[in-house]
């Protein structure tokens, strides 16, 4: 009981409501302060009643409620300081989030009917559907053309146009050959090797 | 040439999901044979079966297109040329079946008007996968006025008939004229065909 006249002076200088102030205080913005300054007051009125074995036996319990008091609001405020830390750091981590989501979703926003190509992939598209049609066209000409030698071929083999079969025969002879001599120079403007003068290209 | 081994071309198409068996279908007419391997078709291909109908040699020039829709834009440029276009599903896949209204659109849009066509379904084979009755193909070839087989590539069943069945169609409606000296027409998409058919 000789605390309390301490505690007096600081109140006073701290707190303008005075000790009494924190009687009127909501219970959930109470401090270990503020239940100091009711153990105060409440240690002055028993003072006050005198030293009847009753009061001593009361205060005894008042003094373990107001310990009790005490606790609670320590932990309470504990608790709250942590709370408002991890908050703090979940908003920090959702901001962050945030910012790189929409960053990457700048990136990624390309529109319903585009496509991302990877541009290391060995696999990736790489020619249009014109280069695609163009080479399919050529491959099914040079086949076609490939069945009429093999069909021509084969007339020769069976004896149906005697090599040696005259000036005519002869010409045909020839047309055939000059048809595929031509068939080798133009070998290297074909399509195929079009789209692939990349290649040479990229080593000069 | 001095010697023309064949009097008449015909040029045919193989139109359906990817799949079905067009290829498979094909490769067993050309060539006899039968691969269990599925090798998507890049766009069009085409194989070349000499037959002989009503004493005639008749070159058939068929054109093998891929089923997926990535190459439709390529595939339905050589529509235009057919005189008989094929329509392959796969009596094993519903899909390919309910895909056939889509197809005959396809024809419609994009081939000569006169064109002979012919349903097929391919792997009858595998009855015991089958999830399209005989008789759905057989309805749905009727409602649309076309010849219809079920077929199996693998156990070569009805393939030739097929293939001989359309080639008859085609002759039929063919006027009769001088063999036509051409070699085999590549071209594709331009509609040249030198071919019109006269209807009685």
């Amino acid at each position: 009981m000789e605390e309390p006249p301490l505690r007096e002076e600081e109140e006073e200088e701290g707190d303008e409501a005075g000790p009494e102030g924190a009687l009127g205080k909501s219970p959930f913005q109470l401090t270990a302060e503020d239940v100091y300054d009711i153990s105060y007051v409440m240690g002055r009125e028993l003072m006050a009643l005198g030293s009847d074995p009753r009061v001593t036996q009361l205060q005894f319990k008042i003094v373990r409620v107001l310990e009790m008091l005490e606790a609670l609001v320590n932990e309470g405020s504990l608790t709250v300081e942590e709370l408002r830390m991890e908050r703090d750091n979940l908003r920090k981590e959702v901001e962050g989030l945030r910012r790189e989501s929409s960053a990457a979703g700048r990136e990624m926003n390309l529109g319903p009917d585009k496509m991302v190509v990877d541009l290391t992939d060995p696999n990736r598209p790489r020619f249009t559907l014109q280069e695609l049609r163009d080479v399919l066209q050529e491959r099914n000409k040079l086949k076609s053309q490939l069945l009429v030698v093999q069909e021509e071929l084969q007339c020769y083999k069976s004896g149906l146009i005697p090599a040696r079969e005259g000036p005519g025969g002869r010409r045909e002879k020839d047309a055939l050959v000059t048809r595929a001599s031509n068939a080798s120079s133009n070998k290297e403007e074909t399509i195929i090797r079009k789209l692939f003068s990349f290649r040479s290209g990229k080593q000069t | 040439m001095a010697k023309k081994t064949y009097d008449l071309l015909f040029k045919l198409l193989l139109i359906g999901d990817s799949g079905v068996g067009k290829t498979c279908v094909l490769f067993r007419f050309s060539d006899d044979a039968f691969n269990t391997t599925f090798i998507s078709t890049i766009g069009i291909d085409f194989k070349i079966k000499t037959v002989e109908l009503q004493g005639k040699k008749i070159k058939l020039q068929i054109w093998d297109t891929a089923g997926q829709e990535r190459f439709h834009t390529i595939t339905t440029s050589y529509y235009r040329g057919a005189m008989g276009i094929m329509l392959v599903y796969d009596i094993t896949n519903g899909k390919s079946f309910e895909n056939i209204s889509k197809w005959l659109r396809n024809i419609d849009e994009h081939a000569n008007e006169d064109v002979e066509r012919m349903l097929l379904g391919n792997k009858c084979d595998m009855d015991d996968k089958r999830v399209v009755p005989k008789g759905k193909g057989e309805q749905i070839a009727r409602e649309h006025g076309i010849r219809f087989f079920e077929t199996s590539a693998k156990a070569n069943i009805n393939i030739e008939k097929a293939f001989l069945t359309l080639a008859e169609d085609i002759l039929r409606k063919t006027p009769v004229k001088e063999p036509n000296s051409e070699n085999v027409d590549i071209s594709s998409g331009g509609g040249v065909t030198g071919w019109k058919s006269k209807c009685c």
